[in-house]
C-alpha cells in the first residue's frame, strides 16, 4: 500500500543520504594552503548532500550541485556566504552547531561528517568559497515539457486517401500502428452543427443548414468553416473559454461582493480582439502588461485589466496588504497556470514537491507581479468617444464667444472703470485689525500664551467644554474674525486640541458695552457666518444658532490654518468707544475634549460685506503709491476685476456655460499601473505574508531560458515579451493544446493545465509539438489554429461510441473517433434562445440580469447582490453577458458546471443531473423560448391546406431549427403522434392552450390547440439529450 | 396501473430489448459489467442491488467537517499538550522530524482553551463545544487515530471522499449508490447538502469519476429552496409532463441506439428522475408535518448567534444546517441511499478558539438531534453516521494574520479523528490512541482506506472485490490498501 511517509511535508534541510565517501583519512589543509573545490570540497557534497540537495530533490529548496543556486541558498536562507564562518546553514548544520536546528546528515540516516571534512568546508568558505565554472553543473531537466519546442518530421501514412492535412498524418500513423481504424466522416448536418457549436456556440439557422446541404462546391466545408471564422460570435464562443482562464467575473466576492461595473469591459476587449485575430504574442503581452507598452493605448491599458479580475476584500477590517498580497500570488499562479501550465501556486508556501520550483524562485516569479497598483482608467466606447467629440465641438464653439467677450471687455472697459472706482470707490477697503489691550479669561484653568503674531496658544490641562472670553475695545465694530492655527505643539499639529487635531466650537457670542460704563455688556446680534472650511454637518452656522450641542468643526482638514467671519448685523459705535467681548464656547460633550488650541481674533468696523481675507495689502499699497509701476497697476486691476460688477457678470456666464459642457464619457475600465520604483519581494515563510523570509530579485524560473530585461532591471513586461519569445518551451504547447482540448474533449496532454512532472504525458507529442510550431513560427494566429483542426480528418470523424475501441481506448486517447459532450452552461442558453429567434445577439456591452426563478429571486440578499432583471431584448442575452455575482451566480449557469470564476479553470466538469433536466423543462427562460419556438413553427411553414402534409413539414422545420437535420422515420412517428395527443388535450382544455402559448400574439396560420401544441413539440425537442450535445 | 409506473416499466423493457438485441448494448454492458455484485441486468442502473454479504448499514449520512477540525480541541483531550503549552516539540520528537521551515519561536505547542470531560456509560471524553454529540456517546464509536496521505484541503478532501489524492476517482456514496442502487426512485440516491461556505474540492467529492454520471451526488441548494424549477409551467398538467417525458425518452432512445453513449442513457434516468422529483420533493422539502419538537430537537428555528464573521458564517447558517440534518432524515426515510452534508469550515489557522466554538455551535445541537430522532425511528440499526474531515490540525500553534501570539493551528495529516455510529458500528468506544501530545497515533493507526473498508463492509462489501474495470485495471474505492477494523465493527 502506497502510504506517505508521515514526516515528509515539515523535512527540509532533512536527510542527508548515507555517506558513502572513502575510508581514507584525508589530510587537515594546511594553513593558507588554497583549497581547491573541484578535487576537495565537491566529493564531500556529492557524497553527503547531492541525494537531498541535488538534481533529484531540492528539500528545502535548496540545491548544493549548482552554483548559484547554492550561494542563493534555500528556502530558510542563505546556505553559504563567502568569507563569513559565523553564518550561514551549511557550517551551521553540517556542525550541528545551533541545537534547534539539529545536524546534518541527520542522525539514524548518516554519519556525521568527520571533523576534518568539516574543516575543509569551513576554510574552503574561509577562504573565499571560490566555485569555478569548470564544477559548476547547469540546471537541466529531462522532462519533456521543458526542452526547447523544435519541429517533428511529420509521419508517413499507408491510408493517404484519409489524409486532409498533417494533423491527420500524426494520428493515423499511431491508429495504424495499434491496428485501429479511423471513424467515418460525419454527415454535413452533423458537421455543420458540430463547426457552429465549437467555433461559435450557437446552431446555423435553418437556412444555413439547408445551404450547406445543398452546396455542391468541391470545398462546401471549407467555405463553411471559413464563413463561420467571419462571425463575430467566434470571439464571443472562444472569449468565454478565456473568461475560464482569466478567472472573469462582475464583482469582488468575498462578504460585500460589490459589483463591477467596468468590468465588462476586459471582457469585451477579449471578444473584440479574438474576432480581429490578434495575434496571440500581442494578446499575451496586453495582458501581462498593456499598460507598460510605450505610449500604451486605452485599449492596451484595458487589456491588462485580465489582472484585476482577482477576488477583492472589502469587508471592514481586511488588512490592505494582505489582500494585496493575496491578489499577487492570484496573478503568480493564474499567469503559471494559463502561459505555462505550471502549478507554480505550489511552491508558494514550501518549495514544489514535484517540480523543479523552488520556494525561492517562486518569490521570484512572483516578483514581476508585486510592483502593480489598481486603477480605474477613463475608457470611452468608440461610439461614447464618438458623440462626446461632436458635443464637444458644439459646446466649445458657444463658449468661445463667451471667453471673447470677457476679454474683449478687459481690454476695451475695464481699466476705464478702474479709473472710475479709484477716484470714487477706493475708500470702499478695509482690514482686519489686531486687537488691542486684549484681556483673556479661561472657564478652566487653562492658560493662554501670546505669540509674536498676535495669536494665542492655548496651553494647561484640556478640561471638558472650556469657555474663553476675549474682551477688548475698538473705536467701532462690525464684525470678528477669528483664524484657528496650527502649531506643532498641538495633537496632530492642532487647531484644535483634541487628540485628531480637531475642535468645536458650538457657539461664539459677542457683547458690548460703551468704553467707561460699569453697566452690563449687550449681546450683538451675528447676522451672518462665513469661514474657508467645515466639516460636513459641522458648518460654521452652526456656531451662532440657537443650539449649543452643535457647532464649527474642520475635520479632516487638520493642521491648517482656518477662518471664521462673523459678521454683525448693525456696525456698533459709541463715542467713547466700544468695549466687547468674544466668548467662544466649545461646549462639545459626546466624544473627546475638543477645544480650540490656538487662535486669532481680528476686528473690522468696515460696513459692506466682509471677506475673509479684507483687502489684501499689496493692494492697499497699490492705492496709496504715487506713481504706480506696472506691477502695482497689474495688481490693482486683477483685484478690481473681483470688484466690478460688470466684469463679475461676464464671468459668471462664462462658468454657467461650463456646466453645460458635454460629461466626460463616464464609461471606465479596470486596469493597473507599475510602480515607478518596484517594491522588493520577499520569499513568504510557509505562504504567510507577516513571516517575511530573504529578499529576493525579479526573475524567471531556473529551469526554463532566462528573461532578459530591457531596461536596468527585469520587469513584468519583460516577463510577457519572454512569455512569447522563441526560447520559451512551454506558452506555445499550452496554449495549442487547450485549444486541442476544446474540440476533442480533452488535450493531447489530458492534465491541461499541468505540464509539470506529475502531468500527464502528451498522447500524441510529436502533433503537439508540430502544432506548436506552426502556430509560433506562423503568426501567433489563432484563427489559423481553428482552421487547420477544422480542415482535419481527425476533427471530421463521426462521434459514436464504437464497441472494437470500448476495451481498448475508452478515453479515446487515440483520436479513432470525434468526441460528443454536452455544451457548456451558458451555450445551452445562447441555443435555446437562438432556435426560439428571442436572441437579441448583438456584441458587448454591459453585463445583463436574465430572469431567474422566482423562488431564488425571492432570497434576501445583502443590496450588492440584487437582481434587477433586465429590461426589453437585454433578458435575450448570450449566457455569457449574463451578470456575474461571485457570491450568488445566476442558477443556471452553476447547475450546468459554469466554473465559480475564483480561480483559472481551463477544464470545467460536466454533470448530468435530473437539477439539469428540471431547469430546461421548467424554467422561466427555456419556457419562454418553447413558446417562441412554436410559434415560430407555425408561422415559417407555409400552409399546404393538407393537415398531415403540415405536421410532417412543421417536424421537419422543427428539427432543421433545433438538430440541422430533418427527422428519421421513427422519430417523425413518435413526434406526429405526441403532437396530435397533444392537440386533442389542449382543445379540451382552452385556458391550459393560452397558458402553454404564453403572452405573445397567436400566429394566424394555425388554431390555438394547434399552436400551443407546437410549443410542446418545441418544448421536448429543446430537452433532448441531442440538443444540448456537439456530436 | 399507475400510468407513471407503467411509463417506467416501459422504458426498462426498451433498454432491456435494445441491450439484448445489442443496440445500445455497449452503454449498458458498461453500466451492468458483472464483476459479481450487480445482480440481475436491469436497465435501471439504480434498481437496489445486494453486496456480498448480509449488510448492516443500508444507508448512509456523511457529515463532511470540510477545511479539517482540530482533533485535540474537539476529540482527542492532551493534559500533557496542556502542561507543555509554550515549550518547544519533546525531544523525543524533535529527534524524529525536524523543523527547518516552521519558524522557530512558531514551532512551540500550544495547549487548548477547551475543557474536556467524560460522557455516557462508556466515559468518551469530548469537548465541551460537544455537549448534545456528547450525550450519543455511548452510540459513537470515536476512532482518535486516524492518519491520511495529503497534507493540502483538495488532495486531502479527494482522499476521504475517493480513496486518492487525485481527481476523477468515484466519491465513496458514488461507488454504494453503484454497488447498491437505492431505493427510491422518486429522489436522487445521492443527494448532496451544503450550508455556508462551499468546500475547496467542491464537485470532486462527491464526482462519479469514471463511473456513469448517474452515481453523482446531487447538490441540493443550501439556501432558500433546496431545488429550483419543481413547478411545471403555467398550462402544462401533470399528464402532459408525462406525454413530453414519454417524447423526450423516445427521441434519446433512438439517439441513444445510434450513438451509443452512456452519458444518453444518464440523461434518460436524470429526466425519470426529474419527473418524479417534481411529485415527490415537495413532500420532502415541506417541513410542516413535523412536530415542533422534532424542529426543536434539530434546532430549526433556533436563535441564530449575534456574531457570525467567521469562516463558513454568515446570516441563517445555523438555521439552515439544522435544516439539512432534518432534511437529511426525510431524505432517507424515502429511500435515498447516500446523503453528503457539506459542513462550513474547520481551517482554523488564526482565532481558533472563536472559530471552533462557532462551528461547533452550528453543528453539534443538529447532528445529536440526527442521531436521536434516527434512533427513536428505529433507523440508526442500519443507517451509518459519519462524521469527519479531511485531516487533523497540529499541536503546535500557528501564528497567521499577524496576531502577538498564536492563536491557530496548521494542517496535520499525521493524526485526526472522527466518529461513526449506527450501522452496524459497536458505540460508546474509542478506537486507537494518539501520543501525549496528539502528533501521531501509537495504538491501532487507522489509514483512510482503512476507514473506507470498514464502510464498505458494513454495507456487505468485500472492498477489494467492490471494483470497476477501467483502463484495464480494476480500480476500488480503497486503491491498494485498506484493512477492515473489526473492532469498529458490532
Amino acid at each position: 500500500m502506497k502510504r506517505l511517509i508521515v514526516l515528509v511535508s515539515f523535512s527540509c534541510l532533512a536527510s542527508f543520504s548515507v555517506p558513502v565517501w572513502g575510508q581514507e583519512k584525508e589530510a587537515p589543509p594546511e594553513q593558507g594552503q588554497k583549497i581547491d573545490f573541484a578535487k576537495t570540497i565537491q566529493p564531500i557534497l556529492r557524497a553527503s548532500c547531492y541525494s537531498c540537495h541535488g538534481s533529484d530533490a531540492q528539500e528545502g529548496g535548496l540545491r548544493l550541485d549548482n552554483r548559484s543556486r547554492a550561494f542563493a541558498g534555500g528556502d530558510n536562507g542563505k546556505a553559504i556566504i563567502a568569507g563569513e564562518i559565523k553564518s550561514g546553514l551549511l557550517l551551521t548544520l553540517i556542525k550541528g552547531s545551533d541545537e534547534d536546528l539539529g545536524r546534518m546528515p541527520p542522525e539514524g540516516e548518516g554519519t556525521p561528517l568527520t571533523e576534518d571534512q568539516i574543516s575543509l568546508v569551513e576554510n574552503w568558505i574561509a577562504q573565499g568559497a571560490e566555485w569555478p565554472d569548470s564544477a559548476d553543473i547547469a540546471i537541466t531537466s529531462d522532462h519533456w515539457s521543458f526542452q526547447p519546442l523544435s519541429r517533428p518530421a511529420i509521419p508517413e501514412v499507408k491510408g493517404k486517401d484519409w489524409i486532409r492535412n498533417p494533423i491527420d498524418q500524426f494520428v493515423l500513423a499511431r491508429l495504424e500502428s495499434e491496428g485501429i481504424r479511423p471513424s467515418q466522416r460525419a454527415s454535413r448536418s452533423t458537421l455543420i452543427r458540430r463547426v457552429y457549436l465549437d467555433l461559435l456556440g450557437l446552431l446555423p439557422s435553418a437556412q444555413e443548414v439547408e445551404q450547406y446541404l445543398n452546396d455542391q462546391r468541391i470545398d462546401a466545408y471549407q467555405q463553411m468553416v471559413n464563413g463561420a471564422l467571419q462571425s463575430s460570435h467566434y470571439g464571443e464562443r472562444w472569449g468565454r473559454h478565456w473568461l475560464d482562464l482569466a478567472r472573469y467575473a462582475d464583482s469582488d466576492g468575498y462578504e460585500k461582493d460589490r459589483a463591477r461595473p467596468y468590468a465588462w469591459r476586459y471582457r469585451d476587449w477579449v471578444i473584440n480582439s479574438l474576432n480581429a485575430d490578434l495575434p496571440f504574442d500581442q494578446f499575451t503581452v496586453a495582458q501581462i502588461a498593456g499598460d507598460m507598452l510605450p505610449e500604451a493605448s486605452v485599449s492596451q491599458r484595458v487589456a491588462s485589466g485580465f489582472h484585476r479580475n482577482t477576488l477583492h476584500n472589502t469587508e471592514g477590517g481586511t488588512d490592505q496588504e494582505e489582500d494585496r498580497v493575496k491578489k499577487t500570488v492570484d496573478r503568480t499562479n493564474t499567469y503559471g497556470a494559463i502561459w505555462l501550465g505550471l502549478t507554480v501556486g505550489c511552491a508558494q508556501c514550501h518549495s514544489h514537491k514535484y517540480d523543479p520550483v523552488s520556494h525561492r524562485e517562486y518569490y521570484q516569479l512572483y516578483s514581476f507581479f508585486n510592483s502593480m497598483n489598481e486603477q480605474d482608467v477613463a475608457a470611452p466606447t468608440i461610439s461614447e468617444a464618438a458623440t462626446y467629440d461632436e458635443q464637444l465641438a458644439v459646446y466649445t464653439a458657444e463658449h468661445e464667444k463667451l471667453v471673447k467677450a470677457r476679454m474683449q471687455y478687459e481690454v476695451d472697459q475695464l481699466p476705464t472703470a478702474l479709473g472710475k472706482w479709484l477716484e470714487v470707490d477706493a475708500d470702499l477697503i478695509y482690514q482686519w485689525r489686531p486687537l488691542t489691550n486684549a484681556m483673556m479669561t479661561s472657564h478652566h484653568p487653562s492658560t493662554f500664551k501670546l505669540l509674536a503674531d498676535g495669536s494665542v496658544l492655548v496651553e494647561g490641562e484640556n478640561i471638558r467644554s472650556d469657555i474663553y472670553t476675549v474682551t477688548s475695545t475698538a473705536n467701532s465694530l462690525s464684525g470678528i474674525r477669528l483664524e484657528v492655527l496650527p502649531d506643532d505643539s498641538l495633537p496632530s499639529k492642532g487647531p484644535g486640541r483634541a487628540e485628531n487635531g480637531n475642535f468645536v466650537l458650538t457657539n461664539l457670542q459677542v457683547l458690548v458695552r460703551q468704553v467707561g460704563t460699569d453697566g452690563e455688556f449687550t449681546p450683538i446680534k451675528i447676522g451672518r457666518a462665513t469661514a474657508d472650511f467645515s466639516q460636513n454637518n459641522w458648518e460654521v452656522a452652526k456656531a451662532i444658532n440657537e443650539n449649543q450641542d452643535d457647532g464649527w468643526a474642520v475635520s479632516p482638514e487638520i493642521g491648517k490654518r482656518h477662518v471664521a467671519v462673523f459678521q454683525l448685523d448693525d456696525v456698533i459705535s459709541f463715542e467713547t468707544g466700544v468695549e466687547f467681548q468674544v466668548v467662544l464656547h466649545q461646549k462639545y460633550e459626546t466624544g473627546a475634549t475638543h477645544n480650540i488650541g490656538r487662535f486669532r481674533l481680528t476686528t473690522t468696523d468696515f460696513d459692506g460685506v466682509l471677506a475673509l481675507e479684507g483687502t489684501p495689502g499689496n493692494v492697499l499699497e497699490a492705492i496709496a503709491a504715487d506713481p504706480r509701476n506696472d506691477e502695482q497697476n497689474k495688481v490693482l486691476l486683477d483685484y478690481y476685476k473681483h470688484i466690478d460688477e460688470s466684469y463679475k457678470q461676464l464671468v459668471q456666464a462664462e462658468k454657467e456655460h461650463e456646466s453645460k459642457s458635454p460629461p466626460m464619457p463616464g464609461t471606465k475600465a479596470q486596469s493597473v499601473v507599475e510602480l515607478e520604483k518596484p517594491r522588493q519581494a520577499n520569499i513568504h515563510l510557509r505562504g504567510n505574508f507577516l513571516t517575511k523570509g530573504e529578499a529576493v530579485a525579479t526573475l524567471g524560473l531556473d529551469i526554463l531560458p532566462s528573461v532578459q530585461a530591457e531596461g536596468d532591471q527585469l520587469n513584468r513586461l519583460d516577463l510577457a515579451n519572454w512569455t512569447v519569445s522563441k526560447e520559451n518551451p512551454l506558452t506555445a504547447r499550452v496554449t495549442v493544446n487547450r485549444v486541442w482540448q476544446r474540440y476533442f474533449g480533452r488535450g493531447i496532454v489530458e492534465t491541461s493545465d499541468d505540464f509539470g512532472i506529475q502531468g500527464s504525458e502528451p498522447t500524441y507529442p510529436g502533433l503537439l509539438d508540430w502544432l506548436a510550431t506552426e502556430f509560433r513560427d506562423k503568426g501567433w494566429s489563432l484563427k489559423d489554429l481553428h482552421r487547420l483542426i477544422l480542415n482535419s480528418a481527425v476533427y471530421q470523424q463521426q462521434s459514436a461510441h464504437r464497441e472494437d475501441l470500448a476495451e481498448i481506448d475508452p478515453d479515446n486517447e487515440l483520436l479513432a473517433r470525434q468526441y460528443r459532450s454536452r455544451v457548456e452552461a451558458e451555450i445551452i442558453r445562447d441555443l435555446a434562445l437562438k432556435a426560439s429567434g428571442l436572441l437579441a445577439d448583438r456584441i458587448g456591452g454591459p453585463s445583463v440580469r436574465p430572469p431567474q426563478p422566482s423562488e431564488y429571486s425571492a432570497l434576501t440578499y445583502a443590496n450588492s447582490a440584487k437582481w434587477q432583471t433586465s429590461e426589453g431584448d437585454n433578458r435575450y442575452r448570450r449566457g455569457l453577458y449574463t451578470f456575474f455575482q461571485r457570491t450568488s451566480p445566476y442558477p443556471m449557469l452553476m447547475t450546468f458546471d459554469a466554473p465559480d470564476s475564483n480561480t483559472c479553470i481551463t477544464r470545467r466538469s460536466r454533470s448530468n443531473t435530473p437539477l439539469q433536466a428540471l431547469t430546461i423543462w421548467n424554467d422561466v427562460v427555456f419556457t419562454e423560448c418553447a413558446q417562441h419556438l412554436g410559434r415560430r413553427i407555425v408561422d415559417e411553414v407555409k400552409v399546404s391546406g393538407k393537415s398531415d402534409e403540415d405536421i410532417k413539414q412543421r417536424v421537419n422545420h422543427v428539427f432543421l431549427t433545433c438538430l440541422s437535420r430533418r427527422p428519421t422515420r421513427p422519430e417523425m412517428v413518435a413526434v406526429t403522434s405526441f403532437y396530435k395527443s397533444q392537440v386533442e388535450r389542449m382543445a379540451e382544455d382552452e385556458q391550459a392552450a393560452r397558458d402553454v402559448l404564453g403572452q405573445a400574439p397567436m400566429p394566424e396560420a394555425a388554431s390555438l390547440a394547434e399552436t400551443a401544441s407546437w410549443v410542446a413539440v418545441a418544448r421536448v425537442l429543446l430537452n433532448t439529450d441531442e440538443f444540448i450535445t456537439k456530436e | 396501473m399507475d400510468i407513471t409506473n407503467e411509463l417506467r416499466q416501459q422504458s426498462r423493457r426498451d433498454f432491456f430489448t435494445s441491450a439484448s438485441s445489442g443496440l445500445g448494448g455497449l452503454a449498458l454492458a458498461s453500466l451492468l459489467k458483472d464483476d459479481g455484485i450487480v445482480h440481475g441486468a436491469e436497465a435501471n442502473p439504480l434498481i437496489p442491488k445486494f453486496g456480498h454479504f448480509a449488510p448492516q448499514a443500508k444507508r448512509c449520512i456523511f457529515v463532511f467537517l470540510a477545511g479539517a477540525p482540530s482533533h485535540v480541541d474537539l476529540y482527542d483531550p492532551k493534559p500533557v499538550l496542556q502542561q507543555r503549552h509554550g515549550q518547544g516539540l519533546p525531544k523525543e520528537l524533535t529527534e524524529k522530524v525536524r523543523f527547518a521551515f516552521i519558524k522557530k519561536e512558531s514551532a512551540i505547542l500550544m495547549g487548548s482553551d477547551r475543557k474536556f470531560r467524560p460522557h455516557g456509560e462508556c466515559g468518551m471524553e469530548l469537548s465541551d463545544v460537544l455537549p448534545h454529540i456528547g450525550s450519543c456517546a455511548d452510540d459513537i464509536a470515536l476512532v482518535r487515530s486516524m492518519h491520511t496521505d495529503a497534507f493540502n484541503h483538495h488532495p486531502a478532501q479527494l482522499m476521504m471522499t475517493t480513496g486518492v489524492p487525485r481527481f476523477g476517482r468515484p466519491s465513496m456514496g458514488s461507488w454504494l449508490t453503484y454497488g447498491l442502487g437505492c431505493e427510491t426512485n422518486d429522489l436522487p440516491a445521492y443527494v448532496v447538502l451544503s450550508a455556508g461556505r462551499g468546500s475547496s474540492g467542491g464537485v470532486s467529492n462527491w464526482t462519479s469519476g469514471f463511473l456513469p454520471s448517474t452515481y453523482e451526488g446531487v447538490v441540493f441548494r443550501g439556501d432558500g429552496e433546496p431545488v429550483l424549477n419543481l413547478n411545471t409551467p403555467n398550462g402544462y398538467s401533470r399528464d402532459m409532463q408525462k406525454d413530453s417525458l414519454g417524447l423526450i425518452n423516445s427521441l434519446n432512445r433512438i439517439r441513444l441506439e445510434q450513438q451509443k453513449d452512456t452519458e444518453i442513457a444518464s440523461r434518460i434516468n436524470s429526466y425519470e428522475l426529474a419527473f418524479r422529483m417534481q411529485k415527490a420533493a415537495p413532500e420532502l422539502i415541506e417541513l410542516n408535518a413535523e412536530t415542533q419538537e422534532t424542529l426543536d430537537l434539530y434546532g430549526v428555528g433556533r436563535k441564530e448567534p449575534e456574531k457570525t464573521n467567521f469562516r463558513g458564517g454568515g446570516a441563517n447558517v445555523y438555521g439552515q444546517f439544522s435544516r439539512n440534518c432534518l432534511l437529511a432524515r426525510r431524505l432517507l426515510e424515502r429511500g435515498v441511499r447516500f446523503v453528503t452534508l457539506m459542513h462550513a469550515s474547520w481551517d482554523h489557522h488564526s482565532n481558533l478558539s472563536e472559530e471552533i466554538s462557532y462551528n461547533a455551535g452550528m453543528l453539534d445541537q443538529p447532528v445529536a438531534g440526527l442521531l436521536k430522532d434516527l434512533k427513536r425511528r428505529g433507523m440508526l440499526d442500519d443507517t451509518l453516521v459519519i462524521c469527519a474531515g479531511e485531516f487533523g490540525r497540529t499541536p503546535l500553534g500557528e501564528n497567521r494574520g499577524g496576531n502577538k501570539q498564536n492563536t491557530g493551528r496548521d494542517h496535520h495529516p499525521y493524526a485526526y479523528s472522527l466518529w461513526m455510529a449506527g450501522g452496524g458500528i459497536q458505540g460508546g468506544q474509542v478506537v486507537g490512541k494518539t501520543d501525549d501530545i496528539g502528533w501521531a497515533p501509537v495504538e491501532d493507526a487507522v489509514h483512510v482506506n482503512d476507514f473506507h473498508a470498514t464502510a464498505l463492509k458494513l454495507f456487505g462489501f468485500d472492498h477489494h472485490r467492490l471494483v470497476h474495470e477501467f483502463k484495464g485495471l480494476n480500480v476500488r474505492l480503497t486503491d491498494q490498501g485498506g484493512k477492515v477494523v473489526e473492532k469498529l465493527i458490532a
